[in-house]
């Protein structure tokens, strides 16, 4: 999208907060504050949200500090029941739905995965993803959760890739019987040919 | 040409180096953030040869092929040329 003469450019500045529900609740701040170590650094409690058509709960929204002025935040909804669409279901379809905190370095890394043990959290061991090393665990909900470090910083070449890989999985994606890795590596070889010979007519 | 691309960052460069040694392979200049691996019939990578971790090996072919996976697990892969639609019908 372009920007307008006189017109601000709108940037988002990093994460202020997540949230997610929560029926456990002691679990739930024993894990954060007192295993993971999150300052916990606010609690808001209310009377619903005043939308009585919904029979909104009453509830407690809190929060804990996971650096660089990010919080993760929990709803702990008085005298309900968790609905069981909202339990994390099993296999590793849900667990792409995850919070990545990072760190920036190996020892940090390991560190945590040691505090987390000693915690006795059951914690991966660390794995490395092109340009994140990263440990898995979960919290007491089994909401998935990741501690993470750069291995390098994600320069231009990448997001340039990362265009002309879309720019395949978008073709496929709208074209149907779209099945396999295979059909975008071979359809995005066709993008890059393509993003080389734009080049020589430039040069 | 069959052959597939590798983008120029450290987590993929053993890919190449592994490529080079192969007789059945000829690596192109880094052009435009990609280098090309061209190979002619079957040609065949090992992990081994690579020492990736699972992790980025299974992803090694994620600059795009002009080719086809003959087969492709945690030890090796074999490549192919195609003349085989993208999609099929």
């Amino acid at each position: 999208m372009t920007t307008q003469p006189g017109e601000l450019s709108l940037v988002l500045n990093g994460v202020d907060h997540t949230a997610r529900p929560t029926w456990k609740l002691r679990e739930t701040v024993e894990f954060y504050r007192d295993k993971l170590g999150l300052p916990l650094v606010h609690a808001i409690t209310a009377k619903g949200w005043g939308r009585a058509k919904e029979q909104h709960a009453d509830f407690i929204h809190f929060f804990f500090d996971a650096g660089k002025g990010s919080t993760i935040a929990f709803f702990y909804y008085i005298g309900t029941d968790q609905p069981p669409e909202l339990m994390v279901p099993r296999g590793y379809m849900a667990m792409a739905n995850h919070t990545a905190w990072r760190v920036e370095t190996e020892q940090e890394l390991l560190a945590w995965q040691k505090r987390l043990e000693v915690a006795g959290v059951q914690v991966s061991q660390s794995i490395k993803h092109e340009i994140l090393e990263s440990i898995y665990f979960r919290d007491p909900n089994h909401y998935p959760l990741e501690i993470t470090r750069p291995l390098r910083a994600v320069e231009r070449i990448d997001g340039m890739d990362a265009e002309l890989t879309m720019a395949a999985a978008l073709e496929l994606a709208d074209g149907g019987g779209w099945k396999n890795i295979e059909q975008l590596w071979r359809l995005k070889a066709k993008h890059v040919d393509a993003h080389q010979r734009s080049q020589e007519t430039v040069s | 040409m069959s052959g597939f691309y590798v983008l120029d960052v450290p987590e993929f460069a053993a890919v190449v180096a592994a490529a080079r040694q192969l007789d059945t392979c000829r690596v192109h200049a880094v052009r435009r953030g990609y280098i090309y691996v061209e190979f002619d019939g079957v040609v065949e990578i090992e992990r081994a040869a690579t020492n990736l971790s699972e992790a980025v090996w299974f992803g090694c072919l994620t600059g795009g092929l002009n080719g086809k996976i003959v087969s492709f697990d945690a030890e090796r892969i074999k490549l192919a040329p195609t003349n085989e639609p993208v999609v099929f019908p």
